[in-house]
């Protein structure tokens, strides 16, 4: 129980820390323009991740509370499956991006070609996004191996 | 496979959080064994059946 609660408040504060550097970052690209490296890429992989922390975090919070765990087997193999099946679409992804790299540059940011923080935070994205929707879709679907 | 999970649980009028409590899993982790969406380890059939005061085998099916 008390392993939940220090844990939950750890997720906690990671989240809160996240949201404050997005924060930061956002507002210096947008408020006082300072040229950031990758544009505002950088701020959708922390996005991301906090809308779905919290969605996990007030989850888990009703459950800490009411004495539940907050992991068990079958929560554990839910983020077992997701992650496998995020890294093999994840490798597509790649492979994506880099065969149409040239219409990304163009089409998001309107250059001839992608700098190295950019296409790292466009796979990095893509890869949490992957994660994302699986572990939304087995966490739902109940079918496990 | 097909359970009586439920059908117990009834018997000993416990809610699925509070057999959940007593198994020491989450409350999602009962309702999928319940729908039969969810196939326990040995270990976990083991305490649910524990806990609800019966077998494995009474309570689980084995048959496809």
């Amino acid at each position: 129980m008390k392993k939940n609660k220090i844990r939950l408040i750890l997720i906690t504060t990671g989240t809160i820390l996240l949201l404050v550097a997005s924060a930061l970052y956002g507002y210096l690209a947008l408020i006082k323009k300072e040229a950031t490296p990758g544009g505002l890429i950088p701020i959708l992989i922390p996005l991301i991740v906090i809308i779905f922390m919290m969605f996990f975090i007030s989850k888990r919070y009703k459950d800490v509370k009411e004495g539940m765990p907050m992991e068990d087997e079958r929560s554990k193999k839910v983020i077992m499956q997701a992650s496998a099946a995020s890294f093999q679409f994840s490798l597509y992804w790649l492979l994506a991006i880099s065969w149409f790299e040239p219409f990304f540059a163009r089409t998001l940011f309107g250059v001839e070609k992608l700098d190295a923080s950019q296409t790292v935070g466009g796979a990095i994205s893509g890869m949490a996004i992957f994660f994302f929707i699986f572990w939304f879709y087995y966490d739902k679907k109940g079918k496990l191996i | 496979m097909k359970n009586r999970i439920k059908e117990f649980r009834a018997k000993y009028d416990l809610t699925q959080e509070d057999l959940a409590k007593k198994v020491g899993v989450r409350r999602e982790t009962i309702v999928y064994l319940e729908q039969n969406k969810y196939n326990p380890s040995l270990n976990l059939a083991h305490e649910v059946a524990k806990a609800l005061k019966t077998t494995i085998d009474e309570l689980f099916d084995f048959r496809d």
